[in-house]
């Protein structure tokens, strides 16, 4: 029975946390169990989610992206510039996939074929992507009137529902789907818990590495589209700033479901959490750098219970 | 019996370390091949070249006759080659079935081409029936490895051998860290894959164990081939004064080949 | 032993989290909401703090939000601002046009905003600037002035921000009409955290390049000044050896301004303080006193002036110029 019930809490605890923090501001901040802000803490987490369920792709493949903000922030500016240039809203679009996707496959291969750590490997694709996306502004945002076609992507509402909370569900499902009950998933898996053995087992591990890191990539271009739209604008640096966030979305997810391990479901409550509290403390009148300092207690009190697969990650080749 | 692997004169060298000189030996159908030598003699380094994990630096390797070029485990594998490692070669966190299928795992198609989705109920049901080929129990088939014990891992790792129908396993030190029970019951397991026609090379610094299920035994020594014995009337102490001498004497059935 | 840890790492982190959250809620009966762009900016926080505590005096409850020059985090913060419904939000160095979404949702809220050096909006009731324009162009003759009209000169550019790529665009004008001014090494920033050591390195580069063949420098604004200062003091250059201009203001120029080992001669002195406390003054008046907006401001900007300062008119530490 007791064991039982630790194995329970080892597993839901973080999201009883979440939940506990969720009642706290329900009780104490004025507004917040308004559906309006329900819904609102729900799009802001939008961008958050899906560059973290991203990054624990390549995590789940014991690979580290730390290129996933900057490479966004990319996309943003590819997809917008084509907008601003009067290209077509798909070509747009694709064009923005295209280059997370791009980004993600490079920082595959420099891992893979080059040996280099991916800690290493992905800093600098995000140095890179960060060079090319003011190559390609000059440092100054595409701003504009964009076809509504297009702004419909980030700013749209179904059923009083914004969209950017569907990409976020569809995402998520589809990525838990792809983990779980798929064999490209698996054998993701595999490559992380034991690269050797599933090399051994015939799993070509080296191009696992590259689809988790190429996953990565594209949910990064996805974001960036999506921030494009949202904004109807494109700032070299728009994404920049979710790279802390997403991390320590993912970090808390790995102190929940399944301990230890990046997953989906533990990535969706972890930027749940986040969400509620930047918007709880918000509400509740707090200042700015609270927000940073809990930001920072949440990753390294989530670390010290996932230490081992990150370093993993961090360190090997 | 027919002659199921020729290996002739492999080489092996890591830079400047020569693993591998010149060794040469054949396998035949339905028996229980042992390989004994030294750490070091080069035992691991040979079945990793069977068994496609590394690539010799010259020698050929021959499978019912044809020549073979094995780039990877897979291409082994497809080849009926199934190889169980000395570390095992298992993911303990995943499931008793996962691992049992891992790299082979049973799928049906979807609209996606490259996403196949996983047959888990399939996969589990012949995963239990694999390891009662093999006369073990293991209830829970989504246990994690990591749960049980060292002979329900050697167990779980045979029977992806059994997965993969391959006609030739190959067991590198699979009694090593094995407690007593846990060492008989491997062997067990190494007759139940005999009874079935699998054609076994086994690893082992146990004579006992050797004497026990070998039919033939191999020795190396700094990489090259000492000899060949057969295991009838031999004795492990016997076996253990051979390969700390070096000399096999009147027991040796075959002549060293000439070093290249 | 791991269960243990996880249960001590989320008891610190949720004991953290109420002990944050319950030392400073909301307690006043009027709420002012700041957005700030960059708190990392100091002119940004200059103009957050001087509204803050004006706001205080009034005894209003301010929470000031930062950004950290994301955009999106702009607009979240304005949304949830709007959610918390603060009786008044004002937008410091906004992005109006990159963050419609956040400024929309809060009119749709009623919530009445002013911004501070942002641009304009229809969201937004005026927007309180100086006029770059202007400061642009009194930077660029003060410089021109002093060196006669004649000479050569270095520039130390930024482009990624509107008011000084302005700044920038006014001085090329100016010498677009005085041929006998020209630039012979000209370093342009990029937008980086690390824009410090940027400028260092490109300023370095080109007065090695060009001792002693430029007689003024134009930084764009003051914060790059300040290493340029550093740069020339440190080659051995004394004050009055050449002539540079920056624009911004604040206690750090003043001070080197007076400083006689200084290089910096001039600065167009931008009134951050004076901004943010004139915003929140406005918002009481229109919000509170019920003045109408069209009677304290004429269209969609409240221009305050700038004033260059040097070292005639510098004022003494820890003060102000007289406006
Ligand atoms: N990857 C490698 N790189 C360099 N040298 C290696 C490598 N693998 C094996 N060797 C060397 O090759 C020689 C043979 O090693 P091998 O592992 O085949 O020995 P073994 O007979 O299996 O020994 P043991 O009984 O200890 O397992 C040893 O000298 C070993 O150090
Ligand atoms: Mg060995």
């Amino acid at each position: 029975m007791t064991e039982k019930y630790q194995n329970f809490l080892r597993r839901y605890g973080t999201a009883l946390g979440g939940l506990a923090l969720f009642i706290f501001f329900a009780i104490a901040a004025e507004n917040f169990l308004n559906p309006s802000n329900l819904l609102n803490v729900l799009k802001q987490i939008s961008f958050l989610t899906i560059l973290a369920i991203g990054f624990s792709f390549a995590l789940t493949t014991s690979e580290l992206d730390l290129s996933f903000a900057t490479v966004g922030s990319l996309a943003c500016v590819v997809a917008g510039g084509l907008i601003y240039h009067q290209f077509s809203p798909i070509l747009a679009i694709a064009a923005g996939l295209f280059a997370g996707l791009a980004a993600g496959v490079i920082n595959g291969l420099i891992v893979t074929r080059l040996k280099v750590p991916s800690l290493i490997g992905t800093l600098a694709v995000s140095s890179i992507a960060t060079g090319v996306s003011f190559w390609i502004t000059g440092g100054v945002a595409f701003v504009g009137r964009w076809a509504d076609a297009f702004l419909f992507l980030g700013r749209g509402q179904l059923v009083g529902i914004p969209v950017l909370v569907f990409w976020t569900l569809i995402i998520a499902v589809f990525s838990l789907f792809v983990l779980k009950q798929t064999r490209i998933g698996i054998h993701m898996i595999f490559t992380g818990e034991n690269d050797e053995a599933a090399r051994l087992g015939g799993i070509p591990t080296q191009k696992m590495k590259v689809l988790g890191l190429s996953i990565s990539g594209l949910t990064a271009g996805f974001t960036g589209v999506l921030l494009a739209s949202t904004l109807s604008s494109a700032d070299p640096t728009a994404a920049d700033g979710f790279m802390l966030t997403a991390i320590a979305a993912v970090l808390l997810g790995m102190t929940m479901i399944e301990p230890g391990h990046p997953n989906v479901p533990g990535s969706l409550i972890g930027a749940l959490t986040i969400g509620i509290l930047s918007n709880g403390l918000i509400l509740m009148g707090v200042e700015y750098y609270v927000q940073d300092i809990i930001l920072g207690m949440i990753i390294i009190a989530s670390v010290s219970v996932s230490a081992s697969t990150i370093t993993k990650a961090a360190f090997s080749v | 019996m027919a002659t199921l692997l020729d290996l002739k004169s492999i080489h092996k060298s890591y830079g400047a370390v020569q693993a591998l000189n010149g060794v040469s030996l054949t396998v035949r159908e339905g028996e229980v091949l042992a390989i004994c030598g030294d750490n070091g003699a080069g035992k691991s380094t040979l079945i990793k070249i069977v068994s496609g994990a590394e690539a010799a630096t010259s020698g050929q390797v021959f499978l019912r006759g044809k020549e073979v070029h094995f780039a990877s485990p897979a291409d082994a594998l497809a080849c009926g080659v199934a190889t169980i490692y000395q570390d095992l070669a298992l993911a303990p966190r995943l499931q008793v079935y996962q691992n049992i299928f891992m790299g082979a795992e049973l799928t049906r198609a979807t609209f996606i081409p490259f996403l196949r989705i996983l047959d888990k109920k399939k996969m589990s049901q012949a995963a239990a029936d694999y390891l009662g080929r093999l006369n073990i129990e293991i209830k829970d088939m989504k246990a994690p490895v990591a749960s049980l014990s060292g002979g329900q891992r050697q167990a779980v790792a045979i029977s992806r051998a059994l997965r993969w129908q391959a006609s030739l396993v190959i067991m590198d030190e699979p009694t090593a860290a094995l407690g007593v029970r846990e060492t008989a019951q491997v062997l067990d397991l190494i007759r139940q894959l005999h009874d079935q026609a699998v054609t076994i090379i086994i690893i082992s610094h146990n004579m006992e164990d050797v004497v026990a299920v070998a039919t033939r035994i191999v020795i190396l020594k700094n990489g090259l081939k000492l000899g060949e014995c057969l295991t009838e009337n031999l004795t492990a102490a016997e076996l253990s004064r051979m390969i700390a001498l070096g000399d096999l004497g009147d027991r040796n059935i075959i002549r060293q080949t000439a070093v290249e | 032993m791991k269960c243990k840890k996880i249960g001590l790492a989320r008891t610190a982190a949720l004991m953290a989290v109420f002990f944050l959250t319950t030392t400073q809620a909301f307690a006043g009966d009027f709420k002012l909401g700041i957005v700030v762009t960059a708190m990392s900016s100091e002119t940004h926080a200059r103009t957050a703090h001087a509204a803050e505590e004006t706001a205080r005096k009034l005894g209003w409850d301010v929470t000031i939000l930062d950004s950290q020059a994301n955009v999106q985090k702009i607009v979240s913060n304005l949304e949830n601002l709007a959610q918390a419904k603060v009786n008044a939000i004002l937008v410091c160095m906004g992005k109006p046009v990159e963050t419609e979404a956040g400024l929309a949702a809060v009119s749709k809220a009623g919530t009445p905003m002013i911004s501070v050096m942002s641009g304009t909006s229809p969201h937004v009731m005026f927007d309180i600037t100086v006029n770059e324009y202007e400061v642009g162009a009194e930077a660029a003759l003060y410089l021109l002035g002093q060196l006669n009209y004649q000479g050569h000169i270095l520039t130390q550019r930024y482009e990624s921000h509107v008011g000084t790529r302005i700044r920038g665009k006014i001085l090329d004008v100016v010498l677009a009409e005085n041929l006998a001014v020209k630039v012979i090494g000209s370093h342009t920033m990029a937008k980086t955290k690390s824009w410090r050591e940027d400028v260092r390195k490109g300023m370095e580069a080109l007065l090695l390049q060009n001792q002693g063949k430029f007689q003024g420098i134009w930084a764009s604004f003051d914060a790059q000044a300040f290493i340029i200062d550093d740069l020339l003091q440190a080659q051995g250059h004394k004050k009055g050896d050449i002539v540079m201009v920056s624009i911004d203001g604040g206690q750090e120029t003043f001070r080197r301004i007076r400083d006689p080992n200084s290089l910096l001669t001039a600065s167009v002195f931008i009134p951050f303080e004076a901004m943010g406390k004139k915003a929140v003054e406005l918002m009481d008046q229109i919000v509170n006193k019920g003045d109408k907006k069209e009677e304290l401001v004429t269209g969609p900007y409240l221009f305050l002036d700038a004033l260059m300062i040097d070292k005639y008119n510098a004022p003494p530490e820890g003060e102000w110029p007289k406006m």
